[in-house]
C-alpha cells in the first residue's frame, strides 16, 4: 500500500516542504525539493534520521565547572536522549586536552565517540 | 602575561572574540610587530565559549566545529603568531595624543589602573542582548525573566540551570538552540511565541531543535503580561494582528517559571561613543570605510561591534581584513581615500561597508529587509546577478573587483534587491 511522509527540508533557509512516496518501506518518489539536497535529506530522514549531539559534562580540578563534550558522528535521532543521559553521568577529571576520547563506541556503535570540546587546565585549588 | 605589557603597540585589539582573534592574527600577518589582546572576562573566546553546539566553521576550516573547538584553534594559532593576550582587563577609555598615537587606559585586578600606548586600535566588543526593557513587557518584575544568551552562559559554563517550566519568547537561533538544550538538561520547555509571522531562526534550528522535541512554536504571538512575586508563575500570551497589536480577546495564560527573551542584539559602543566615532543608525555599529576604518583616523571596526553575523565564519574573514589594514596603518601605509559611497536601496536594509575606492576588490556584507524569491541584485549599474533566494535572516555577502569599480565614475552606488520576473515575495 502506497503511504507517504513529509520532511521540512534543512539545507537552507528556503525550507522547502518534501513528500516522500513509499510501498512498505520501499521510496518510490520524493518531490517538494528546488535542488538535489532536499532529495538526499528526505532520503536519509526516512531511511536513517541521525541528529548531532553537543552537551556539557561536570569537570573537577579546573578553572571551569562544566567541559563541553561532542559525538563524533550524528547519532539516531530516536537514541539522542538515551545517549544524553549516558553522557551526563561522566565525571571528568583535568586536565583534559581538545579531542581527547572520553567514551569509545558510545552506545555499543562503532565510531560513535564522545570527546572534550576544548582543554582544560588542572588548577591547584582543584 | 600582564607584566609584559608595556612599551608601544602597533596594534591593541579590544575584546578576544573571534573577531578580536581574527584581527590580531591579520595584522601580525600583514607585518605588526607587537598586538596585543585585551578582554575583560577571565579567558578570550567569546561567545563561542558558550555556544557548545556545532555548525561553526563550516566556511573557514571545512568542517563542522562547535564553538569551544572554533575558539581553542584560533586562540592556539594566537600563541603561534606571538600575539600578547591579557584577560581580565577591562578598557575603560581611549585618549588620542597630537601625535595621533592611542593610549589605552586599561583596568585589571593585579595592575590597577594602568595605560598603554598603540599606533592603530581594532575595536572589536561584539554585542550583547535585547532585555524586557527593550520591548517593555507589562507585568511585575519576579525572577525569572532573563535573556536566552544568560541562560545559555548558566547552562553551559557555570552548570545551573535556569529553571524548570520555561516559556521562550523570539524565535531567533538562540532561543531555538536554548529551547533544545534545557529540553536535553531536563527542563520542560512550554513553548517558543514569535510576534512575527515567521520564524526568525534558521529552518534547521525549527525542525532539530523543535519539531524533533514535539516544542510548539507559536508564530504571530506575542508575550502580554508576566505575573508572579518572587518568581514567574505564568505569563499571558496573545495573538497580533498585522498591525502587531495583541488581540486581548484570545489572550491566554501559561503555566512557567522562567521567560527567556531571545529578541535581538544590539552591537556593544560605548566605548566608540566615548570617542565619538560615527555610528550608523540602523547597523548600530560604526560607519566604516573599504579598510573597515571608523570615522576616527588608525581606528578600525570588526564583527559584531560593527554589525551582527549569523556566521562566526564571515566574523573571522572580515576581522582578518580589519587586522591587516590596522597593522598597514601602523607601518604608515596609507590606502588611496575612497571615492565611492554605498548606499542601501530597495528592500536592502543595510550594506557595508559605507565606502569604497576603486583601486581593489571590495566584499560587501548586507541585509535585505523582506525576503524574496527569487529576486536580482543590482549594483548600479555594474553588476546585474539572480539570487534564488533572500531572506533577513542570511546575511548576503558578495565581491565587487576593481575593474568594474574603474569603469565608475559617479560618487554613489546603490544596491537594489528587486523581485525577478516570474518572482513571488513573502515574509
Amino acid at each position: 500500500m502506497a503511504e507517504s511522509a513529509q520532511f521540512i527540508c534543512i539545507g537552507c533557509p528556503i525550507g522547502c516542504p518534501l513528500q516522500l512516496q513509499h510501498t512498505g518501506g520501499k521510496i518510490t518518489e520524493i518531490s517538494g525539493h528546488e535542488c538535489n539536497r532536499g532529495a538526499k535529506y528526505a532520503r536519509q530522514e526516512f531511511t536513517d534520521p541521525r541528529r548531532s549531539l553537543s552537551t556539557t559534562v561536570a569537570i573537577s580540578g579546573a578553572k571551569g565547572k562544566r567541559l563541553p563534550v561532542k559525538v563524533t558522528e550524528p547519532v539516531e535521532k530516536d537514541r539522542v536522549i538515551e545517549a544524553v543521559r549516558i553522557i551526563h553521568a561522566l565525571d571528568v577529571e583535568a586536565p583534559v586536552r581538545l579531542g581527547q576520547v572520553l567514551i569509545h563506541n558510545l552506545m555499543g556503535e562503532e565510531n560513535l565517540n564522545v570527546v572534550a570540546c576544548r582543554s582544560m587546565e588542572r588548577t591547584s585549588t582543584g | 602575561m600582564l607584566n609584559r605589557i608595556g612599551g608601544k603597540y602597533d596594534v591593541i585589539v579590544v575584546g578576544g572574540g573571534p573577531g578580536g582573534m581574527g584581527a590580531a592574527l591579520g595584522a601580525r600577518d600583514s607585518g605588526a610587530e607587537r598586538v596585543l589582546i585585551l578582554d575583560r572576562e577571565p579567558e578570550a573566546g567569546g561567545i563561542l565559549l558558550q555556544c557548545i553546539h556545532s555548525g561553526f566553521g563550516l566556511h573557514y576550516f571545512k568542517e563542522e566545529l562547535t564553538g569551544p573547538e572554533y575558539a581553542e584553534r584560533f586562540l592556539e594559532k594566537a600563541i603561534q603568531y606571538d600575539v600578547d593576550l591579557a584577560t581580565n582587563s577591562y578598557v575603560s577609555g581611549i585618549a588620542i595624543d597630537s601625535n595621533g598615537t592611542k593610549q589605552v587606559r586599561i583596568m585589571n585586578e593585579q595592575r590597577g589602573l594602568f595605560t598603554v600606548d598603540t599606533k592603530s586600535v581594532v575595536l572589536s566588543m561584539g554585542c550583547r542582548e535585547r532585555t524586557r526593557g527593550s520591548i517593555r513587557i507589562p507585568g511585575t518584575r519576579p525572577s525569572g525573566v532573563l535573556t536566552a544568551g544568560l541562560a545559555q552562559k548558566l547552562v553551559n559554563l557555570e552548570g545551573y540551570l535556569p529553571g524548570k517550566r520555561v516559556a521562550i519568547l523570539g524565535s531567533g537561533d538562540i532561543g531555538l538552540i536554548m529551547a533544545r538544550r534545557l529540553t536535553l538538561e531536563g527542563c520542560e520547555v512550554v513553548g517558543v511565541f514569535e510576534i512575527m509571522p515567521y520564524s526568525n531562526g534558521l529552518t534547521r534550528n525549527v525542525v532539530q531543535c523543535l519539531d524533533d522535541f514535539g516544542i510548539p512554536l507559536h508564530l504571530s504571538t506575542m508575550v502580554a503580561y508576566i505575573y508572579g512575586r518572587d518568581r514567574v508563575e505564568k505569563i499571558t500570551v496573545a495573538p497580533v494582528d498585522k498591525d502587531l497589536k495583541p488581540d486581548m480577546r484570545r489572550a491566554r495564560d501559561v503555566t512557567c517559571d522562567t521567560l527567556l527573551l531571545s529578541i535581538g542584539l544590539i552591537p556593544e559602543n560605548e566605548l566608540s561613543q566615548s570617542l565619538g566615532i560615527h555610528l550608523d543608525v540602523i547597523t548600530g555599529g560604526p560607519r566604516v570605510s573599504s579598510t573597515l576604518e571608523t570615522s576616527m583616523r588608525g581606528v578600525f571596526a570588526c564583527g559584531n561591534v560593527l554589525h551582527v553575523h549569523d556566521l562566526v565564519d564571515f566574523v573571522t574573514q572580515e576581522s582578518v581584513l580589519a587586522g591587516q589594514f590596522a597593522a598597514e596603518w601602523s607601518r604608515g601605509i596609507l590606502r588611496p581615500m575612497d571615492n565611492i559611497r554605498l548606499v542601501p536601496g530597495d528592500n536592502v536594509h543595510y550594506c557595508l561597508p559605507h565606502t569604497l575606492s576603486p583601486e581593489r576588490e571590495h566584499t560587501i556584507y548586507m541585509r535585505c529587509k523582506q525576503a524574496l524569491k527569487p529576486c536580482r541584485i543590482r549594483v548600479g549599474n555594474l553588476i546585474e546577478k539572480k539570487l534564488r533566494f533572500v531572506v533577513p535572516a542570511e546575511m548576503i555577502m558578495f565581491k565587487i573587483k576593481p575593474d568594474l569599480l574603474e569603469k565608475f565614475h559617479g560618487d554613489t552606488l546603490r544596491i537594489d534587491l528587486v523581485p525577478d520576473a516570474q518572482g513571488e515575495t513573502n515574509g
